[in-house]
């Protein structure tokens, strides 16, 4: 199996184009099985190599490739042609993330069979949704950065084209492209990064950067810029701080695609690729602890902006937010396993809760949690399901949760108790706002007789999703952490640092601590009485404010468009415009003193240029007058003038 | 003159071309058409007699007193008939050309390609402006064809103003040049390196600027090509631009090699300056004829790291990226020019008249898609592969800002150009009848479209022609 892995990109890409160029759009056509079918092929084929690496017959790491094209090259004054190989290099994450992916987006294809029924562009979703999971599974199995970076933006295009699929709403059409230039803007210090990588090594294959790396070659300087600009590219994708405005309002897409975005595919690439490339900020500690505090930040500020919201996707958008600042600030503290680990087990109930939201919106058809309650018993399953998921995301023991975040908690305290002390705190308010979000929706009373009436369990190729993801809730993390397995699974070899250690009584404070937040959400939210939360809400109005306005970094970075709108303005007028006449008159005085002082311009040029041209132009001018609107060729030229003066300038003044 | 042979493809060319000159006469203006397909078809005879030359070195290869025909000028050449082939074509479905003059239309496509073929394979500056006169005078009727057509008009008077104003400096930087080295021969130049030697390859460089829209000299590009016939401004937006930038880089990448005066920082200027410029002024376009114009601008502005770069890979990139910008952009104005030029008239450049072409066209919009995609180097498409040429020339010649500005600016290309993208597939159309798209239009998007797709997942065949191309002979 392992010596085929590289078709499990290759099949749902394959089957993508078939069910674009090959199919008809008709609510009864085949292309979602298709879909289905490839998602569940990949999913047997990383599922056995996942066996086979658990099961000790597969070692890993496991690498194959081929040359693509040769490229000439010269570091340190060396030249060659390098041949730049591409292929698959399979370690202990890639096999985890190929489980993850394929599993969760078979999920989602499953149940989107049910929520997208009846929808016009069917075939088109379901080609979007396997060209998605294709281009992330590229990015998984990757062993050169070049094509990582290739399949990394093909993953930013199928995400623009699924979060705008319902583009006829304007929300959709303003989020994808808010979503495609968010993350654009952070590939930058990625492609700079990657570029800067291959000038000094030479090479984008994964390992001999790793070798490059590990023998200390870059250079503090040259591995810190690096680490920024890889760090500035994970930010954009994995939505951290100040990148992060862009996925609140990824939601706006069809549900199973925020559950494909959120759980496995986009997001996750931002975290694998800082596990991948960790080698580079080992060796740069200030980009590593950049790494650590963005992840913090993140985490907090997220966790804060979900305790307010009541929209349902946006509570859970948010609770992404914070979730992956937790595995950036825990791989940024030297908690690779644990980074890892949590982005594993996350994939499972983040998954899961955006598939119940789903199902619920399907249900009560809105999405705020204000007109939903009492919806347990009209939906058991996914009522259950997302209690477990819930449960497990606030960490609570023996859910999946309890067990990557313990971890993550744990390396933290290890490189910096401050740090460990905020990221508790954030934890607790996930806690809260996920029991909060159960309240709000399943528990109290309906306080929409009409739609609580109207709503319904889903149906079962809906629910069946739901069931596996909360089983993989409750058991993926005492599975994976059972006998040490995921720490020699996701394992880097890294210097021991010296630290405090994590006393045992801590953790069990922290998952107190934890209980205490769920009973205190259960307390304000869970009885049907609102009463007592919105007299806090009154009570400190101004936090809740600036928490709704989620920090005013939407505004900061319309702001910087603006900004850069006015500098694109500036350069068109420039350009083209009007010409300002206190411009060219400050230029006709610079430049008649220049004349003054050098004779040499006296005589050979600016002279004979300008004034042959004013006067040529003039004359032309006038006769054309009727074909050239505005006089603009005078202008034009004037410039031009001025460039070659100034350019004349440049060279003779050196 | 021994060897005239070698400029045989040339030659013919131009020959050629005149007796097509004379066959309008015979040839009713109802039947003019035809005149497209013996251009296009003459095109391709002299295609292949470079194509001769390039597989018999020793034949086809060699140094002239004014010339050097060797596989760096042969590469330009091919692309150089190849844009000419496919606007040819294109303006084969062009429905407002006046029929009466196609034979002159043809001819001066013919003679323009005939000029930039002569200057990628000068070595003298002699040769070099009476090349870069050639082109120039033809673009400037070619620009004004569609005589009843204001902005036509407009716009080609405005290209022969500026014309005139860039090859009287570049005649005078020749004169400075002749002054100072007592010569116009390029090869085994004795320079001092003097001022006046220096202002004089500056002046050189500004003509040469002029040709290829690099700023300071680019504020002819939006008006000229707006104006101009679409399949003129499809092949002034490449074809001249490319044999320019090839000659530039025959000129200040081995004969007299930019690094050798310290005059890179000026090509880094020039290089972002165009970026930026044609890339931020971009952003506001409604009119998608302009918006190529000035997206035109700034891709000149990437092909131009690679000369600033100077080394092997800038050198290689320059190459590439050329080949695929033919590609991609004259796929882009091929979908242009069928959205907009349509016999009952309806048809406009701006943004509107693309709302809902996908429900129209699918086809059409999604090759549109696929060349705007490349113009901005979204993998895996072909722009993808010479963008990551130009740019890792940048980073290992150690220009970093320079390519810190790059990638910067090409983020900023991927707004506008996906504001069209956006029009295309997210916005109703006003009528959803199909555009009628005519075979000859449809042959050259196919080909420009296999071209974007498979060098982009598999560049290597491309990759390998242009390693083998980029060596010199004098």
């Amino acid at each position: 199996m392992l010596e085929h892995v590289y078709l499990i990109p290759l099949i749902p890409l394959f089957a993508s184009l078939v069910i674009l160029l090959g199919f008809k759009e008709d609510p009864h056509s085949p292309a979602p099985y298709l879909g289905l079918a490839a998602m569940g092929w990949c999913l047997l084929q990383a599922v056995s190599i996942f066996w086979g690496v658990a099961g000790g017959r597969i070692v890993l790491p496991y690498e194959a490739s081929i040359n693509w094209f040769p490229l000439a090259t010269e570091v340190a004054g060396k030249a060659f042609s390098y041949q730049m190989p591409i292929g698959v290099l399979i370690d202990g994450p890639a096999a985890v993330m190929l489980v993850v992916v394929t599993l969760v987006s078979f999920l989602v294809q499953l149940y989107s069979l049910g929520y997208m029924h009846g929808d016009s562009r069917f075939r088109r979703y379901y080609a979007f949704l396997s060209f998605f999971t294709a281009s992330m599974l590229g990015l998984v199995v990757s062993n050169n950065l070049l094509v990582t970076f290739m399949c990394w933006e093909l993953v930013g295009v199928s995400s623009y084209l699924l979060i705008g699929f319902w583009f006829e709403k304007p929300g959709p059409a303003y989020a994808s492209k808010k979503a495609f230039m968010t993350t654009k803007l952070g590939d930058c210090g990625l492609y700079l990064a990657l570029l800067f990588i291959f000038t000094k090594v030479g090479s984008f294959q994964i390992d001999q950067v790793r070798e490059f790396a590990t023998r200390g070659y870059f250079g503090m300087g040259a591995a810190t810029a690096i680490g920024f600009g890889l760090l500035c590219g994970c930010a954009g994708k994995s939505a951290q701080w100040p990148l992060f405005i862009w996925l609140p309002d990824a939601m706006e897409g069809p549900t199973p695609v925020s559950a494909l975005i959120h759980a496995a595919t986009m997001v996750a690439a931002g975290i694998y690729l800082i596990a991948k490339t960790y080698f580079i900020f080992l060796a740069a500690p200030i980009a590593m602890e950049a790494v650590a505090w963005i992840g913090l930040i993140t985490a907090f500020l997220a966790a804060s902006m979900a305790l307010v919201s009541y929209d349902i996707k946006r509570v859970l958008a948010f609770s992404t937010v914070s979730q992956l600042g937790f595995m950036m600030c825990a791989l940024g503290a030297g908690g690779y396993t644990a980074g890892l680990f949590h982005l594993t087990t996350h994939a499972f109930f983040k998954g899961l809760l955006f598939l119940g939201a789903g199902s619920v919106i399907h249900a009560v058809h809105t999405n705020d949690m204000r007109s939903m309650g009492g919806l347990s018993k009209k939906m058991p399953i996914t009522f259950l399901t997302m209690l477990a998921a819930t449960l497990a995301i606030s960490g609570v023991w023996p859910f999946a949760g309890y067990f990557s975040k313990d971890m993550i908690l744990e390396s933290v305290y290890h490189h910096s108790p401050v740090m460990f002390y905020l990221l508790t705190a954030a934890a607790l308010m996930t806690a809260f706002y996920m029991f909060r979000l159960i309240s709000m929706t399943f528990l109290g009373p309906d306080r929409d007789h009409e739609k609580h009436h109207h709503a319904h369990e889903s149906p079962l190729v809906m629910t069946v999703p739901l069931m596996v993801l909360g089983l993989l809730s409750v058991v993926a993390g005492a599975a994976l952490a059972h006998d040490g397995f995921v720490e020699r699974l996701l394992s880097f070899p890294m210097p021991q640092t010296p630290g405090p250690e994590f006393p045992r009584a801590l953790g069990l404070g922290v998952s107190a601590l934890v209980l205490c937040s769920l009973a205190l959400s259960w307390f304000l939210y869970g009885r049907g009485d609102f009463s007592i939360a919105e007299a806090v809400k009154k009570r400190f109005s101004a936090v809740f404010n600036v928490l709704e306005g989620r920090y005013y970094f939407d505004q900061l970075f319309l702001g910087l468009v603006a900004v850069a709108d006015g500098a694109a303005k500036l350069a068109f007028w420039i350009d083209a415009r009007v010409i300002d006449q206190t411009f060219v008159d400050g230029w006709g005085l610079l430049m008649r003193v220049f004349s003054e002082l050098s004779a040499l311009f006296d005589g050979l040029f600016i002279d004979r240029t300008v004034d042959g041209f004013g006067g040529l132009s003039s004359d032309l001018g006038t006769g054309l007058r009727a074909l050239v609107a505005d006089g603009q060729v005078q202008e034009y030229l004037l410039y031009a003038a001025i460039a070659v003066s100034l350019a004349t300038i440049f060279i003779l003044s050196r | 003159m021994s060897n005239l042979h070698l400029l045989s493809p040339e030659l013919a060319l131009g020959g050629m071309a005149l007796g097509l000159m004379v066959a309008d006469l015979f040839v009713a203006a109802k039947h003019g058409r035809l005149l497209y397909h013996l251009g296009w078809l003459v095109s391709i005879l002299a295609l292949v007699m470079v194509g001769y030359t390039i597989s018999n070195s020793a034949a086809g290869q060699g140094v002239g007193s004014l010339w050097a025909v060797d596989p760096m000028s042969q590469f330009f050449k091919m692309l150089i008939l190849l844009t000419t082939v496919l606007c040819l074509l294109m303006g084969l479905e062009y429905k407002d050309l006046p029929p009466a003059h196609a034979g002159t239309f043809v001819c001066l496509l013919l003679f323009s390609a005939v000029g930039m073929m002569l200057l990628v394979s000068s070595v003298d500056l002699l040769l070099t402006f009476v090349a870069l006169e050639l082109i120039s005078l033809t673009s400037f009727i070619l620009a004004g064809f569609e005589r009843r057509n204001h902005k036509s008009n407009e716009g080609s008077v405005k290209y022969f103003l500026f014309g005139a104003f860039s090859s009287a400096i570049m005649a005078y930087g020749i004169s400075l040049f002749y002054g100072a080295t007592g010569t116009t021969r390029l090869v085994g130049v004795g320079h001092d390196g003097g001022p006046m030697f220096l202002l004089g390859l500056l002046m050189i460089l500004l003509g040469f600027c002029f040709k290829a829209s690099i700023a300071p000299m680019h504020f002819w590009v939006p008006d000229a090509y707006e104006g101009a016939p679409t399949p003129v401004t499809a092949f002034l937006s490449l074809a001249p631009k490319i044999a320019t930038l090839g000659a530039m880089v025959r000129l200040f990448t081995v004969l007299l090699p930019a690094s050798a005066f310290n005059l890179t920082t000026l090509f880094v200027v020039l290089a972002a300056a165009t970026m930026t410029v044609g890339n931020f002024t971009a952003f506001f376009q409604n009119n998608v004829k302009r918006l190529l114009a000035y997206s035109s601008i700034a891709q000149a502005g990437y092909i131009l790291i690679g000369i600033a770069s100077g080394n092997t890979i800038g050198t290689e990139g320059v190459l590439l990226y050329s080949f695929v910008y033919v590609a991609m952009n004259i796929g882009a104005f091929a979908v242009a020019q069928s959205v907009a030029s349509r016999s009952d008239g309806a048809g406009a450049y701006d943004l509107e008249a693309f709302n809902g072409l996908a429900r129209r066209s699918f086809g059409l919009a999604l090759a549109m898609a696929f060349f705007l995609l490349s113009l901005s180097g979204i993998p895996p498409l072909a722009g993808f592969i010479g963008k990551f040429y130009i740019f890792s020339a940048a980073v290992q010649s150690g220009h970093m800002g320079l390519a810190v500005i790059a990638v910067i600016n090409s983020v900023v290309s991927v707004y506008y150009y996906m504001r069209v993208v956006y029009h295309m597939f997210f916005k109703p159309a006003a009528d959803e009848t199909p555009l009628a798209v005519g075979p000859f239009l449809y042959g050259g998007l196919a080909i420009a479209m296999a071209g974007i797709l498979a060098f982009g997942v598999y560049p290597e065949p491309l990759v390998a022609s242009v390693q083998a191309s980029a060596q010199y002979l004098p």
